[in-house]
């Protein structure tokens, strides 16, 4: 049959605009969103603001005390905010995308879609965006507002530096919330229940979140021998293990927003005391460097999220259209 | 050939090995409304998604409006009005939003959007729903959104499937009435349905459709020649007389069949004949000194035409 | 036992009466004495003038002291111990050192007077000492200044040390000035013998001397060679001098930077960067045989270019590239390296600033990765696509 060589006319970006705009106008105005970002406000507004009063009271000069905002863990608190925002981003993305394709079953609305102009590329994609769009926009949003809280009760601008690593930020956290939605969605597509695809959306997340570290643990523990012989067996373990951990999004995520946000990470790695003989203690990385240093994790988190909306495409593809 | 709006050749569907749809030949031609036909799973819904290119084809090839479904899809879908088995809309939108996204993929300008669909949603008489919410809509109101959806899209072409299951009956009249409306506008309609008797109203032709394959395809009448016999049936019902006898003189009448028990005196007797033999049965059976208490014009009914043909077709198996 | 001591004592008597005699002039009795008799006095002015009542041989006993002949308008006071005293009592064969204080009216006319002291004990006979005080012009201060050792050698970095005595050979205290003139640029400072304190002038009382350290510094940049610096000390008109001399040989100094004095720099990781260094010679001397060497961190390798600089004149600058070439495994940001050049007996360092950049390599395999998987969505929009 030549059903691979048939090719078929017109763009599969047909009809994206419409569907990205709709989906962004839906999330936008739709209660659950309402809901996620009174989630985010609290559990956002809790570590800001104990950070903020904590950093209020710092004497010492720090070029970087905007950047502190983010990565300060208050005492009384005990959660950063990068760390609150590593386990809001994937539930916001879960909430966004996990029933983005079944409920067009279960309402039946997608065949009489499809049945308009446009391929199911353009569908899947613009479902996509929108949902990113909306992350974004939530991100943003957020960022301003620490950004401002920051400048009101700090007193002082954050400097040019500070801010594009902000905006660097802001780009790993959307990628990362790409990864979650790109899980939730393909979620969606294999399963027509929603609620079944919502639990396995926020079990996967789970499982990255408490399940892994561990996991990750005990396979290197399985690795390591009695006794080391050498320090090139003791530095392969290591990294074994943290290629192991890497393969979560959080962990990537959390690299990634480290190296960028706190200027003085200079691997993030397993680093031996003789890397760091000679070095100046302290000395914070020219920005560059730092994206240098946080390209691998940024670069996995866009891939895998690439990855993931492409087996999420494939199976939609397959699927058939009649309910 | 030009008349023809969709043309399927061979068209055949498999899910592994079995043919859900069996090498069909269908023709639908413009202005005209084509009854689908069939019990439930016999493959009309997959035919449909063929001839829209959402679904693959495994063999055979079909033509809508001149385009391959397989290779310009969305020339298609452009042209074609598609109302779905139980069509679903977005419950939180209102009607209006429904079909101005609607508009929006159809990439209808925003000028003209607006008109379009008020237009589309008074022809189908749900003008004072405009901004209700679809949630708030009962399931006949859902369908004639779904055939003003059609009409805003000024489809060539309306294919709709089981347009009226789960209606009751007012509202499965005032829709045939609308997809009627849709005819009078020059459209081409291919309806399925597995309800024959609502369907044989306003079908200008039908097929009927068995395990995947086309049994049966021409207008009721030339279906009924086909299943039922060639000819012109009348019932004949009268009093005092052997009507069977009387009417067997009747030039053209090939077969008088009781129907029905026959009483005493009296009786309801089928008359098949090669014409409209009505006025001469009457003639006869009163010059007979018989009394016609009934003398009606038998309609070849679809649903015998279906049921006979079954029976037949698991006869022959 | 008692005639023994008196035997003794006869024999001790005669032995001493008989030398007595025999040298025919051993002095016995009070002495009242002087070593200047006759002195010169000024008007307005305050003198003193020591004496010594000696007993000779004679039993102590208190010998009252008495001044006659004073001219009117003079104030002349016998002091003892600082203060006046009327009588003193020297012990057999001891003295009582005694001052006159002579007090001359500003008014007095020129000229001599006698003044007599007389010395009176209760049985022994009375001494008297004529003092003849003259009344002159002023006589001029008197300053005399010398140095052990003169001439010093020493580098430019050196300290020149010179131990000077500075005598006041007048008749009253004096407060000395101390001054030095030297090259160009030649700094002196004094300090007293031994103290620490910078000076500037010093007293010295009437015919004592006083040892003052001069220091001299030379300018560092100074050429070999002699130079002199003339000490001066001046009071009250009169001034002494006295010349010493630094004797200073060239010294090479050497001084490690960069061309814009910038001292840092960035390095890739794995891959050798060169920075040039500028070796210098500030010094007066030529330096010999530079050695140049560089602490780095670990795994890193430096080599310098040239590795040695056979001799470096004075004033003279060279290039000398430093190539550093981080570990493989360096880790991105700042470390510092220690540079040093080492001479004889000469040595200069410089901590350079290093900051590591990692290769941008992993960032394009990084957007490679992600360039493989948008051919993988390519790949699947072009096998399952547009459906």
């Amino acid at each position: 049959m030549p059903r691979s060589a048939v090719r078929r006319a017109g763009s599969p970006f047909t009809g994206l605009r419409p569907v990205f705009m709709k989906e962004l106008s839906d999330h936008l105005s739709s209660v659950r969103m309402l809901v996620l970002t009174l989630f985010v406000i609290v559990f956002g507004a809790l570590p800001v603001g104990f950070a903020l009063n904590d950093l209020r009271n710092v004497v010492v000069s720090d070029p970087y005390l905007f950047l502190r905002i983010f990565t300060v863990t208050p005492e009384r608190v005990g959660l950063s905010f990068i760390e609150a925002l590593n386990f809001i981003i994937p539930l916001m993305a879960i909430g966004l995308g996990f029933d983005s394709i079944n409920s067009e079953f279960n309402r039946r609305t997608l065949s009489r879609v499809l049945s308009q102009p446009l391929y199911r590329d353009a569908l899947l994609l613009g479902k996509f965006l929108g949902g990113l769009a909306t992350l974004a926009v939530a991100l943003v949003a957020l960022w301003l507002i620490v950004l401002g809280a920051g400048l009101l009760l700090l007193g002082l601008p954050p400097r040019g530096v500070e801010v594009a690593r902000g905006i660097g930020f802001l780009v790993v956290a959307i990628a990362y919330g790409g990864v979650w939605l790109a899980v939730a969605m393909l979620f969606s597509v294999i399963f027509r229940s929603t609620a079944t695809s919502a639990l396995c959306s926020l079990g996967l997340w789970l499982f990255f979140l408490i399940l892994w570290p561990m996991i990750a643990s005990v396979i290197t523990v399985g690795f390591t021998p009695s006794q080391f012989t050498s320090i090139d067996q003791m530095v392969a373990v290591a990294e074994l293990g943290q290629a192991l951990e890497r393969l979560s999004p959080n962990i990537l995520f959390r690299e990634a927003v480290v190296g960028l946000l706190n200027p003085e990470t200079r691997s993030l790695g397993f680093m031996l005391p003789m890397q760091m003989r000679g070095a100046i203690p302290g000395a914070p990385l020219p920005l560059d460097q730092s994206l240098i240093l946080i390209w691998p994790p940024l670069t996995g988190l866009i891939a895998g999220m690439i990855v993931l909306f492409t087996v999420a495409y494939i199976v939609f593809q397959r699927e058939e259209v009649r309910a | 050939m030009a008349d023809n709006v969709i043309e399927a050749r061979g068209l055949l569907k498999l899910y592994g090995s079995q043919r859900a749809v069996d090498a069909i030949d269908l023709e639908i031609h413009r202005g005209e409304i084509f009854g689908l036909l069939g019990p439930n799973g016999a493959g009309k819904t997959t035919a449909i998604l063929m001839m829209l290119g959402l679904t693959e084809i495994s063999g055979g090839s079909v033509e809508v409006l001149g385009f391959n479904p397989v290779r310009e899809p969305l020339e298609v879908k452009r042209r074609v009005g598609y109302l779905p088995d139980s069509v679903g809309f977005y419950d939180h939108l209102t009607a209006r939003e429904n079909l101005a996204y609607t508009a929006r993929l159809l990439d209808i300008p925003r000028s003209q959007a607006g008109r379009r669909i008020m237009e589309a949603l008074e022809s189908v008489k749900l003008a004072d729903v405009v901004d209700k919410r679809v949630a708030t809509f009962s399931r006949g109101m859902r369908q004639r959104l779904g055939i003003a959806e059609i009409v805003m899209k000024q489809a060539e072409v309306a294919i709709l499937d089981e347009p009226t299951s789960g209606l009751d009956p007012h509202a499965t009249f005032e829709l045939l009435e609308m997809i009627r409306g849709l005819k009078r506008t020059g459209v081409a309609v291919l309806l399925s349905s597995h309800l024959l008797d609502r369907v044989q109203s306003v079908c200008d032709r039908v097929a009927l459709f068995n395990k995947g394959k086309i049994a049966l395809m021409g207008t009721v009448v030339q279906l009924a020649n086909q299943v039922l016999g060639a000819g012109h049936p009348i019932l004949v019902e009268a009093q005092g007389i052997d009507v069977a006898a009387a009417l067997r003189g009747v030039e053209g009448v090939q077969s008088v069949v009781p129907e029905g028990p026959q009483e005493s005196g009296g009786g309801a007797w089928r008359v098949m004949a090669d014409r409209d033999v009505r006025a001469a049965a009457a003639q006869r059976i009163v010059s007979a000194g018989g009394s016609l208490t009934r003398l009606a014009d038998l309609q070849p009914s679809l649903e015998e035409v279906y049921t006979r043909y079954f029976q037949e077709a698991r006869h022959a198996a | 036992m008692r005639c023994l001591t008196a035997v003794l004592a006869v024999l001790f008597a005669t032995l001493v009466a008989g030398t007595g005699f025999a040298q025919g002039d051993t002095p016995k009795g009070l002495f009242l004495t002087t070593d200047y008799p006759s002195q010169t006095v000024r008007a307005g002015e305050v003198t003193t003038i020591r004496l010594k009542l000696t007993n000779a041989g004679l039993p102590p006993e208190p010998v009252a002291l008495a001044l006659k002949d004073v001219p009117a308008g003079w104030k002349i006071d016998i002091l003892g111990g600082g203060q006046p005293v009327a009588a003193a009592m020297p012990g057999v064969n001891q003295d009582v050192g005694l001052q006159l204080r002579v007090e001359v009216p500003k008014d007095a006319k020129p000229g001599s007077s006698k003044v007599l002291i007389s010395a009176k004990g209760p049985i022994a006979q009375s001494v008297e000492l004529p003092l003849t005080l003259t009344v002159g012009t002023e006589t001029p201060a008197k300053l005399s200044i010398k140095s052990r050792l003169p001439s010093l050698r020493g580098t430019p970095r050196s300290a020149f040390e010179y131990t000077i005595t500075v005598g006041n050979d007048s008749g009253k205290d004096l407060t000395v000035a101390l001054s030095a003139q030297g090259p160009a640029n030649f700094q002196t400072t004094f300090t007293e013998g031994f103290g620490s304190n910078e000076i500037s002038s010093i007293p010295i009382e009437a015919g004592q001397t006083k040892d003052i350290k001069v220091k001299v510094t030379p300018p560092r940049d100074v050429k070999a060679g002699d130079y002199p610096v003339l000490v001066k000390v001046a009071s009250e008109g009169a001034t002494a001098e006295l010349r010493v001399t630094l004797q200073v040989s060239g010294q090479g100094r050497l001084a490690l930077s960069t061309r814009d004095g910038r001292l840092s720099g960035e390095a890739e990781v794995g891959k050798s960067s060169t920075y040039t260094l500028v070796l210098a010679n500030d010094g007066t001397a030529p330096i010999e045989e530079v050695e140049m060497s560089g602490t780095v961190p670990t795994n890193w390798k430096v080599e310098f270019n040239p590795k040695t600089i056979p001799s470096l004149a004075p004033n003279e600058k060279k290039d000398v590239a430093v190539v550093v070439t981080p570990a493989d495994k360096a880790i991105a940001g700042d470390y510092v390296a220690s540079f040093r050049a080492n001479g004889r007996g000469e040595s200069a360092s410089a901590d350079f600033r290093i900051t590591v950049t990692t290769s941008t390599l992993w960032g394009i395999v990084g957007v490679g990765i992600i360039a493989v998987a948008l051919l993988v969505l390519l790949g699947a929009v072009a096998r399952f696509g547009r459906r």
